[in-house]
């Protein structure tokens, strides 16, 4: 019985897929890790206004996401930081043209292991770690003390925003993981653990979405007061020290295609899920 | 008449056809190869050999002047990590493989080789994982350390990837020692203790170098265990407790990133093609061995 309807829905299946391929319009996004979850929600609610438009998301970071663009593997790029010079250069070269839209923005949010007794850190501070100078927390040198730096690879654009509004290099020593939640597992067992991440990934809702890390607020200076990024206000306000927008590059060949999908990122529906997730709208 | 005409063509078209199908694996090995050493070969226009072998550093970046292309540190890594997985697999795969052959009961046999085949057939993202969530915060805990993201996590998780080839293949060669070899052991009075060590150990000593080989080849190329286990940081290793950056954590890293065509792109196949080196060199050298070992019986 089951083989005899395995045997039937197969033809059933193939021409249902056909059918896909011909009646609707197909969107290939890819890209920064911070905005994959986003998006994908944001086209989760976009297909239930239009169900004839397929759309493919997928991370891997910005730097792949505009990578595809260039090998013809995407239409969209979601990218955390802006283009670079270099890989303009790459697009001219092969005649491609872009379209940047800036669809939300993001706080990059540093966190530590709960145990830690630190609350806030300031800039200064926050560059002597990442690049190495101070090895170990409250400048004690035992192995219980040692900071370990958690970041991500350098195909990440928080990786690549950090540098260059820090302007540092980061510690050779630093490890480099495969994403934003594999982050946030490692300093939730390491004690001496500090890293950072996308907000997303650590707020819901205006509130700290798990336990086991803690998030540190920012000083621009030392003496200056510390923001934290689960303040609304601070952000709205543009006083807390890593927000940032985030990016999509569109290539021009699909821009209208993907027009009824960006308008929906910036409407009254799309903005209410940006913010439910822990980003922020462009005005609000 | 005309069903011997018919049963020649057959035979010919078979034949024909084994023929294409044997060379295509052949030509595969070949073209992988050439599109290694090609790559390469672009490669090594922009950047120094000597610079890529002596240079310690891996550190590519989008800006040309300052990127820098050093084999060294990843080549050790690898090697690090390998010989650890070795130290811990070698003599666990020999005894296990020693016991199966020479002193466990039929049954127990009938139920232990299965188990070590299915082994082999866990994927390695799962093991990978069981680094991060059980053997990582293991070693921390054990050694004292912050975190147990190094180079023991990811020699302990390739141990386990590697043993049941060196199971497998130990105990075929431990299998394949003549009987009367043990009965003339016997026959001079020695014990069973005595026989093995003494004598079949030694008579499948080829068998299970090429095991031992086989099984390196297996952790050398393993690529996404050491990925997750072993915190990918740059920087020069100083010993097991050093967070490590393999070759193939590297190219799985980076391949994702890089425009094609760029020195960056062509810096991986640069890497691979030492890689490929590497385990040919391994594969070849138990290839030699494991004919020396058949010879000799």
């Amino acid at each position: 019985m089951l083989k005899k309807f395995v045997y039937f829905s197969f033809p059933l299946l193939i021409i249902f897929l056909v059918g896909c391929g011909l009646n609707t319009q197909s969107l290939k996004i890819k890209g920064s890790d911070t905005e994959v979850n986003l998006v994908l929600l944001l086209c989760e609610k976009f297909y239930e206004f239009d169900k004839h438009f397929s759309m493919s998301i997928s991370g891997g970071g910005s730097g792949l996401g505009i990578a595809s663009l260039l090998n013809g593997q995407a239409d969209i790029a979601n990218s955390s930081r802006p283009i670079n010079s270099y890989e303009k250069k790459l697009f001219q070269q092969k005649n491609i043209e872009l379209v940047e839209f800036e669809f939300a923005q993001d706080a990059l949010v540093i966190i530590v292991n709960e145990k830690n007794n630190l609350d806030s850190i300031d800039s200064d501070e926050l560059k002597l770690i990442l690049n190495g100078t101070i090895e170990y927390w409250n400048n004690t040198e035992n192995s219980k003390n040692k900071i370990s730096v958690y970041g991500r690879q350098n195909n990440s654009g928080t990786h690549a925003y950090l540098k260059k509004k820090l302007n540092i290099e980061f510690s050779s020593h630093a490890k480099e993981m495969n994403g934003n939640a594999q982050i946030i597992e490692a300093i939730k067992s390491d004690p001496g653990g500090i890293g950072y991440v996308g907000a997303g990934y650590v707020i819901k809702d205006g509130r700290q979405s798990s336990s086991g890390y803690k998030i540190l607020k920012l000083a621009e200076k030392k003496g200056m007061i510390a923001y934290s990024p689960l303040d609304p206000f601070a952000v709205k306000e543009k006083k807390y020290y890593l927000q940032r927008p985030l990016y999509q590059y569109i290539l021009k060949s699909s821009y209208t295609k993907a027009k009824r999908f960006l308008d929906f990122e910036q409407s009254k529906e799309g903005n209410k899920i940006i913010l439910e997730n822990g980003y922020f709208p462009i005005q609000y | 008449m005309k069903n011997t005409k018919y049963r020649n063509t057959q035979d010919s078209i078979f034949e024909y056809l084994f023929r294409f199908v044997g060379l295509i694996s052949i030509a595969l090995l070949l073209g992988i190869f050439l599109m290694l050493l090609y790559n390469s070969i672009a490669f090594f226009t922009d950047i120094n050999p000597i610079d890529f072998i002596s240079k310690s550093q891996w550190n590519p970046t989008n800006d040309k002047t300052k990127s820098v292309y050093g084999l060294l540190s990843l080549l050790f890594s690898t090697l690090l990590v390998t010989l650890g997985a070795m130290i811990i697999a070698v003599p666990l795969g020999i005894g296990t493989a020693t016991f199966i052959s020479e002193y466990a009961s039929e049954r127990l046999k009938k139920i232990l080789k299965p188990a070590i085949e299915i082994l082999a057939a866990i994927p390695s993202v799962a093991i990978g994982f069981m680094g991060i969530v059980i053997i990582g915060p293991g070693i921390a805990n054990l050694f004292g350390l912050n975190n147990g993201l190094n180079a023991l996590n990811g020699a302990i998780l390739l141990a386990i990837m590697s043993l049941p080839t060196i199971i497998t293949i130990s105990e075929d060669a431990l299998h394949a020692v003549p009987f009367t070899y043990k009965e003339a052991s016997y026959g001079v009075g020695a014990s069973k203790w005595t026989t093995t060590f003494r004598v079949t150990l030694p008579a499948a000593f080829p068998g299970i170098i090429a095991a031992v080989m086989l099984g390196m080849g297996r952790a050398i190329g393993e690529t996404m265990t050491v990925l997750m286990a072993t915190g990918n940081s740059i920087a020069f290793p100083n010993g097991f407790f050093d967070s490590i950056r393999t070759i193939t954590a590297t190219i799985a890293i980076e391949m994702g990133e890089v425009p094609y065509q760029t020195t960056h792109y062509y810096s991986l196949f640069a890497i691979a093609l030492v890689l490929f080196i590497i385990t040919l060199g391994v594969n070849i050298i138990a290839e030699i061995l494991a004919k020396r070992f058949r010879k000799y019986q």
